[in-house]
């Protein structure tokens, strides 16, 4: 069981270097046929500077470079146990290719709830904030997870 | 694609256009997981997903979170995207036919931000819900 101790515990981002071919392979995965993702003159002529990250992006230096082990670790929790519960992502500036994002990742909540058939789990919240290169905030994530008990 | 979208042309109860994607495949899956970085056996390889009782591998949630935001940025430019949430539901199998569609709740002016939300879902060819989701928007006036 998720340990609700941890809560408010921080982790560092590592610097993570926003790469033009990352963002266009991300697209391309997805199969979102929108070309400000892969065509710099398309993203221009929309307004962008370059070809801006996907609304899923954070999550691949999430996944490439990621802390989750450490807290995961921290927390106690069994991975055998867990499902992605949820998502949310705040966009507060736009993610270019060129970009260093760091910042810090903090577990936000951990509750315990019952299911409807009476099965007990804990729903961990997981928020991450990202800066640029310039020490703008460009996003901030919460993931939920849900381990069975 | 979403090139301009103006806060007066929306109406609360105006569906997002549907978005039908193509069959998920086991090569959409591998480009994903090297896309996202997301290699977890249950993606991967279908014993494990059988083993863990999921009847054969499963895509990535995100991936689904990836349809979904394709269809929202479809209908609203993504510079204008302010926030976007989902729950994942059902898992997601191979040859799955991804639909999703979404509604327009609630048109607000607020700080001189014309905000829009809107919520959005993802279902299989059986009509079975995948993602629920919600979008928070800020739009130009005309």
């Amino acid at each position: 069981m998720a340990d609700a101790k941890q809560v408010g515990r921080q982790y560092d981002v590592a610097p993570w270097e926003v790469e033009r071919c990352k963002i266009k392979e991300l697209a391309l995965a997805i199969g979102d046929p929108n070309p400000i993702y892969t065509d710099k003159k398309a993203a221009k002529a929309e307004g962008y500077k370059d070809t801006p990250a996907p609304p899923t992006y954070a999550t691949v230096p999430g996944n490439w470079q990621s802390n989750t082990g450490q807290f995961m670790a921290d927390l106690g929790i069994n991975y055998m146990m867990i499902v992605h519960g949820g998502e949310e992502y705040e966009y507060h500036k736009e993610i270019y290719p060129g970009d260093v994002l760091s910042g810090k990742t903090t577990v936000a909540s951990v509750t315990e709830k019952q299911s409807k058939s009476g099965s007990k789990m804990d729903i961990v919240i997981i928020e991450t904030v990202l800066n640029n290169q310039n020490n703008e905030k460009v996003l901030t994530s919460r993931t939920t997870i849900i381990e069975r008990k | 694609m979403a090139q301009k979208l103006y806060f007066e042309d929306v109406k609360v109860g105006d569906a997002i256009p549907a978005v039908k994607k193509a069959p998920v495949s086991k090569d959409q899956i591998w480009r994903y997981a090297g896309a996202s970085g997301d290699f977890n056996p249950l993606h991967m390889d279908d014993e494990w997903g059988t083993a863990a009782g999921m009847g054969g591998r499963i895509a990535h949630g995100m991936l689904l979170m990836g349809f979904v935001g394709q269809a929202v940025t479809n209908y609203i430019p993504k510079k204008n995207l302010k926030k976007f949430s989902v729950r994942f539901g059902g898992m997601t199998k191979l040859n799955d036919v991804i639909t999703i569609s979404g509604t327009i709740k609630n048109k607000r002016t607020e700080n001189g931000e014309n905000i829009i939300t809107g919520e959005v879902i993802a279902a299989d060819q059986n009509g079975d819900m995948k993602v629920s989701g919600s979008f928070e928007a800020a739009l130009p006036n005309k």
